[in-house]
């Protein structure tokens, strides 16, 4: 049976379809699968259905009222131990059976309750399932089932022919791979990936560099250790296969290294059903081509590796060109997509090259290299064989060098070993004896994927046949600590106090220990910290937009902060070009605009119209005429300094006569203000001639150098 | 005289970006560099380097081409 929590959420996700069928299909689908009696409401019938998903004898006897190629589907999806399962590989691989009847069978299963289409959470259910699949898409359209059912139906008698060839059945010696090669292969694309993303086209499809990249890597693309026939482009194969087993997600277009599925951690047995799982999933790849991605069809392989798989079930031996033969007389597809070199030989080489190249390796057969049979494995995944028993343990398997490489001894590795391996230490190669090496890079990767360096150093030392040498202890230790030079808080939250005593007295009280600045703390890790003894004057959020809250007060110097509005950026940014001024009342942030801290702004790279534009947000005018001044003043032409005549007027009407009248303007030099004009010294005695033949009377002043008009 | 069992005020900053270095040197060296120069917000003390929003990968990537192995503390709740 499987797991609880795995039951538990494809319950929920079974739940979650049934509450998206319109009433009338729910009532159809719940009437099939638990029989109601009375007219119940809604919300019973979808519970009693997921409910019954988990009675086996209520399941056995639904899979019994199946027509036969119904009963085959839910077979297949559980013999290939993967719920999830598009469509079109169904339709296919029950047309290999002699089932040519499309979506009815799958329909049937549906209208069961049985199996559940993946519904888009941006369509709405158009009501039938037939409608349902069109609007899905033939090539896309993907149904699942629940655990509880697919476990119960793996007994369904297939009708696959016996292929045994009884000849070589006592004649040949047969051997089993250790079943780590793919798992080891995956583990190292896995790291690759967690080093570098790898970017993917809107077909899912490899970018050439990418592809280039994988099909020439010195540790995905050589050959497999216990070779019976090649795997082409396993780099590639190893990829998309780690993305259909979880050890890879799609984010953003591209993919990147998720956390190893907690089977890495339960034991060799339970990793390799994963992987078998994941194969329907893998479409993009060919026994014979290598990388093969389609756009325009469905993949031949999901349906045709499983079938060649279950037609080793009743055979005690096989040769893969009898499953060749079979697959090119019954697959509707799997023939026409061959190369024509394929052709003569029926498409033998691609069985063999499946079989051996991917199921050998993968421990799920045993062979001599040219004929099959089903492992202990295979037969436990495939014909319902007992769990075969893990092989004996050897924890002391791997040997640190001196010159930082480790080397792995295949027999004593487990997943969960080479999981952590994975995490910290490089893939250099994979053989009969694995290769790894400890750099700075892989150290912090592992560092940063949540390990810490005792625990690199108990892993390496618990399953060391030595020691690990003082000299890469040392290393080791030393690329921590390089790592522990820089801490990067990407969303942390601070807490800043009106004074520094108040900081202290956080400090002392565990608030917050970390000091930032002299008022501003932070929790060790940057979460938020306990609230129970802080009483809260404002939350700001950093990403928010930035708010106004600064005033320039008269002279233009002094910045006045509201404490309440302001943010972390504005102490940050504000420091740019002003210092801050003494305190002088709690809860009153000060700052004075300098020449100095405004002249470093500018050779910092700020440029009048940045702090302009920080001042229009911050306080909703420009910078101060002040702040121009120390800002401009240095720049611009020097002022001079020099000695005037000034004529004062008694009102501004005056003035504007005299610049207006011809013979008075030619003898000024310039106005100064409303009510006082400058003239040249040798022009006093000329405009005080002019002035009185208008019966204006020009004297001099108490004050030097400022001469008064009056009217006589 | 502060009441020692009083609650603090306190102004919260949340979704705060910030680099700590181990020393003032290190930071001015962070500083140096051009490219990640134009990232950081401000200085909030010698050691506290305040990045803006949004600009963290950059950061990180800057980071690592100067050779460095920074210490990345996750996004917390809130």
């Amino acid at each position: 049976m499987p797991p609880i929590s795995e039951t538990e959420e494809w319950s929920d996700r079974v739940r979650e379809v049934l509450t998206r069928y319109p009433e009338p299909l729910l009532r159809l689908v719940a009437g099939r699968l638990i029989k109601p009696r009375l007219n119940q409401p809604i919300d019973e019938l979808i519970e009693k259905s997921v409910s019954t998903l988990g009675n086996p004898p209520i399941v056995d006897r639904r899979i019994r009222e199946l027509p036969p190629a119904s009963r085959k589907a839910i077979a297949l999806i559980g013999l290939s131990r993967q719920p999830r399962w598009k469509v079109g590989h169904l339709i296919t691989a029950l047309s290999a059976l002699g089932h040519p009847e499309g979506f009815a069978p799958i329909e049937a299963l549906l209208e069961a309750g049985l199996i559940c289409p993946e519904l888009s959470p941006h369509l709405t259910f158009p009501g039938e399932f037939a409608a349902w699949y069109g609007q899905a898409g033939t090539l896309t359209a993907m149904v699942f089932a629940h655990p509880g059912v697919a476990s119960r139906a793996r007994g369904e008698d297939l009708e696959l022919p016996d292929l045994s060839d009884p000849e070589h059945e006592t004649s040949h010696s047969f051997r089993s791979a250790d079943g780590l090669e793919w798992p080891l292969r995956l583990a190292a694309v896995w790291q690759q990936v967690h080093a570098a993303p790898v970017r993917l086209t809107l077909a899912s499809t490899l970018f050439k560099k990418d592809q280039s990249r994988l099909q020439v890597d010195e540790v995905l693309a050589s050959p497999l250790a216990d070779q019976l026939a090649p795997a082409p482009d396993g780099g590639i194969l190893a990829l998309y296969w780690a993305r259909a087993a979880q050890l890879l997600e799609d984010a953003d277009g591209e993919l990147r290294a998720s956390d190893f599925p907690t089977a890495w951690n339960t034991g060799l047995v339970a990793v390799l059903t994963q992987l078998v799982a994941a194969l329907p999933h893998v479409e993009t790849w060919d026994p014979l081509a290598g990388y093969a991605p389609s756009d325009n069809g469905l993949s031949p392989f999901p349906s045709a590796s499983l079938l060649a798989l279950l037609l080793c079930r009743k055979a005690a031996v096989v040769s893969p060109a009898a499953i060749a033969t079979w697959l090119w007389e019954h697959h509707p597809s799997w023939a026409g997509t061959l190369p024509t070199s394929a052709t003569p030989d029926r498409g033998a080489e691609w069985v063999h090259n499946f079989l051996l190249g991917l199921a050998f390796p993968l421990g799920l057969i045993e062979s001599d290299g040219e004929y099959v049979r089903l492992s202990a494995l295979g037969k436990h995944l495939l014909a319902g064989g007992p769990e075969p028993t893990a092989p004996p343990a050897f924890p002391q398997t791997l040997l640190v060098q001196p010159n930082a490489e480790v080397l792995a001894y295949r027999q004593g590795l487990t997943p969960a070993l080479i999981g952590m391996l994975t995490r910290f230490a490089r893939w250099k190669g994979i053989g009969p004896a694995c290769t790894l090496e400890l750099t700075p890079e892989q150290t912090y990767r592992g560092l940063e994927s949540g390990l810490t360096l005792p625990m690199m150093m108990q892993t390496l030392n618990r399953h060391g046949t030595r020691p690990v040498p003082a000299s890469v202890e040392d290393l080791l230790q030393r690329w921590s600590n390089k790592r522990e030079r820089i801490t990067v808080f990407s969303s942390a939250v601070l807490v800043e106090f009106p004074t520094p005593a108040d900081l202290d007295a956080a400090v002392n009280r565990g608030v917050v220990s970390l000091r930032l600045t002299d008022r501003v703390g932070m929790t060790a890790d940057g979460t938020e910290p306990g609230l129970s003894q802080l009483r809260l004057l404002a939350n700001r959020d950093y990403e928010s937009k930035p708010q106004r809250c600064v005033s320039v007060a008269e002279d233009g110097i002094t910045l006045i902060v509201d404490a309440a509005q302001s943010d972390l950026l504005l102490e940050a940014e504000i420091g740019r070009f002003a210092e801050p001024a003494p305190y002088e009342s709690p809860g009153v942030r000060r700052f004075r605009l300098s020449p100095p801290f405004l002249r470093r702004a500018l050779e910092q790279g700020l440029t009048l119209g940045d702090i302009d534009m920080w001042f229009q947000e911050r306080s909703g005018g420009p910078l101060s005429a002040t702040g121009r001044l120390f800002l401009l003043g240095p720049k611009a032409t020097a002022p001079t300094a020099e000695n005037l005549l000034v004529v004062r007027l008694p009102s501004a009407e005056l003035a504007d006569g005299l610049m207006q009248w011809p013979d008075t303007r030619r003898l000024i030099s310039e106005r100064l203000g409303p009510t006082t004009l400058s003239i040249e010294p040798e022009a006093l005695g000329p405009l005080k001639e002019v002035l009185a033949e208008v019966h204006v009377n020009l004297e001099t002043a108490a004050q030097p150098g400022e001469i008064l008009a009056n009217n006589p | 005289m502060t009441n020692p069992t009083a609650r603090l005020a306190a102004k919260l900053h949340r979704r705060v970006c910030l680099v700590l270095t181990e020393d003032a040197v290190l930071a001015e060296e962070l500083l140096a560099r051009k490219k990640l120069a134009s990232e950081v917000a401000g200085r909030l003390s010698e050691r506290v380097l305040l990045i803006r929003p949004n600009r963290l990968d950059s950061v990180l990537d800057e980071l690592k081409k100067m050779g460095h192995t920074p210490q990345v503390v996750a996004r917390s709740p809130g």
